[in-house]
């Protein structure tokens, strides 16, 4: 596989975009150069697509994923991942705001912390932090693993659904309706060998693992104790 | 979603310039109307006014009225006021005033014009240019590219809940608290509730827009005896709804945000330099790809950064 460099600077990001696809269509991967942190690079990349993002990336950078393999060099904005299908995508450094928002599989691999809402209406797949996800991460994540070695913001998990978020280090507070709970040895298996292939397995970690607590699953206006437990 | 953006620079230079760059990359997020403030080096006495007319076919009656205005209250022109017509009905005039006896008083008489004329920046440094249109749009019109000063903040407008008119964009004078300008992105929900509990403090508000009411409300807390810290972090716990805004002094930018934590702010401080904005590709306009940025995404933070070249020449 050749590499492509493909210059973004200010250039209109449709045109950017079709060149990308036209470049993982031939088979080559992409090198992003000059990114200024611009919005909407690498949308919709298809099934062994690869592509690489020198520098920073802005909002919704590898967004619709379905299969490819991105890396970012740094940071990446809002909505890193979101949406996608599946593949791999990993940000070297700080990933802003619901980082996999609404994602239906595959795995984003943060090396840093990440902002607020990490994982936000999460469908399906795996997002592993090095470090700590922000406030309220976990927001009604309805299924998958957010897995954070790093710790945790204030409300983490916050009505949550069938997702689970998994925290090694400080949680600062829970949200509403969450369960922390002792994870199996098999379940923790089963998160070690998420961790092994990023090469961050580690037997020692002592692990919260956070689910719903379903008092909000079956909650009905009128059953106003139901807010009160909460 | 309206973007805004700060800039500090080392020492006096092409702030307008930068903050142009800072609103063109992030027009995207409104583009009804683009403003400005910037900070020039600060007079040791007089104020720089920057004014807008709704009809300029009354231009001269409004500068007689307005310039009786300011002898009422012992200040007059220092120099021939600059004014700026073109096809729009409104007009723009930048004007410099001695001081008046109580700059507090002066503008309470001089919006008594404020329906055929409306004063919407007063410094010693400060001067707000602020229209209808782009970044692009405004700054050629106005001249921003070529403004000199120290600091300044910008915004690009999606109005929401008041009018697309050129007085109703940002950023808003702290009326009338000389060398205060606010720029925001949010919405504030007990708006009117904070409007009449100003009010009653004898503050006046020229819009129905929440960022103007912020920028009183900071500085009445200050003039209560706050810190702007103090009242920055007051902020968050007092007003409701959800918000990013950065407040400027003359030697100074702070911004406050929300306990929701949905708007954002990515600033890159470094070498008393200070580039901050909405969106991190804004920033990149004006430093290099691989500074470090700082990402506020976080709940209920503040923080301020200091002009150092103002310090320098207030010392």
């Amino acid at each position: 596989m050749s590499e492509v460099v493909i210059e973004v600077g200010k250039r209109h990001i449709r045109e950017v975009n079709e060149e990308i696809q036209a470049t993982v269509a031939s088979g080559d991967k992409v090198i992003l150069r000059n990114t200024l942190s611009r919005h909407n690079l690498g949308i919709g990349l298809p099934d062994g697509a690869q592509m690489h993002v020198e520098g920073s990336a802005g909002y919704y950078c590898g967004g619709l994923n379905n299969g490819a393999s991105i890396t970012i060099e740094r940071n990446a904005g809002w909505g890193a991942g979101e949406a996608m299908a599946s593949g791999h995508i990993t940000v070297g450094g700080y990933a802003g705001m619901s980082c996999g928002a609404a994602m239906l599989g595959g795995t984003i691999h943060v090396k840093g912390d990440t902002g607020p809402r990490c994982g936000v209406a999460m469908k399906g797949g795996n997002i592993v932090v090095e470090g700590k996800i922000g406030y309220q991460s976990g927001f009604m994540a309805h299924a998958g693993k957010i897995i954070a070695l790093g710790g945790a913001g204030e409300s983490c998990a916050d009505a949550l659904w069938e997702g689970e978020v998994w925290v090694a280090g400080d949680i600062g507070s829970l949200g509403v309706d969450v369960e922390v709970v002792e994870p199996t040895a098999e379940e923790v298996a089963d998160v070690d060998a998420i961790l092994s292939p990023l090469g961050l397995q580690d037997s020692s970690r002592n692990w919260r693992k956070m689910i719903s607590g379903q008092r909000l699953w079956y909650f009905e206006s009128r059953d106003a104790n139901a807010w009160l437990m909460i | 979603m309206c973007g805004i953006a700060g800039r500090i620079l080392k020492t006096a230079g092409k702030v307008g310039h930068d903050l142009v760059e800072l609103m063109d990359a992030q027009e995207h997020r409104g583009s009804d109307s683009t403003g400005f403030a910037v900070y020039g080096v600060p007079r040791e006495s007089g104020y720089v006014l920057r004014g807008m007319g709704f009809d300029k076919a009354q231009l001269d009656t409004d500068l007689d009225d307005f310039r009786h205005s300011l002898k009422q209250h012992n200040c007059d022109l220092l120099e021939e006021p600059a004014i700026l017509t073109n096809q729009d009905d409104h007009y723009c005039v930048r004007m410099v005033i001695s001081d008046p006896d109580d700059i507090a008083r002066w503008i309470e008489t001089a919006d008594t014009l404020a329906d055929r004329f409306e004063v919407q920046s007063c410094g010693r440094s400060l001067e707000i240019v602020k229209d209808i249109g782009s970044s692009e749009d405004v700054a050629e019109k106005h001249g921003v590219r070529d403004m000199i000063g120290t600091h300044g903040l910008g915004h690009a407008r999606l109005a929401t809940e008041s009018s697309v008119l050129p007085n109703a964009s940002h950023p808003f004078w702290a009326r009338p608290f000389p060398d205060v300008a606010i720029v925001h992105n949010g919405q504030i929900t007990d708006y009117y509730t904070w409007r009449a509990k100003l009010e009653r403090k004898g503050y006046r508000f020229l819009t129905y827009n929440d960022s103007e009411l912020i920028a009183v409300w900071v500085s009445d807390q200050m003039k209560n005896g706050l810190t702007m810290d103090q009242a920055l972090r007051k902020s968050i716990s007092s007003i409701d709804g959800v918000f990013t805004f950065m407040i400027a002094q003359m030697d100074s930018i702070g911004f406050a945000k929300d306990r929701f934590a949905m708007k954002p702010l990515v600033t890159v401080h470094a070498d008393d330099e200070l580039a901050a904005a909405t969106e991190e590709q804004a920033v990149r306009r004006v430093v290099a790809d691989g500074a470090d940025v700082y990402n506020y995404d976080g709940p209920a933070l503040t923080n301020i950064w200091y002009s150092a070249a103002q310090k320098a020449a207030a010392a």
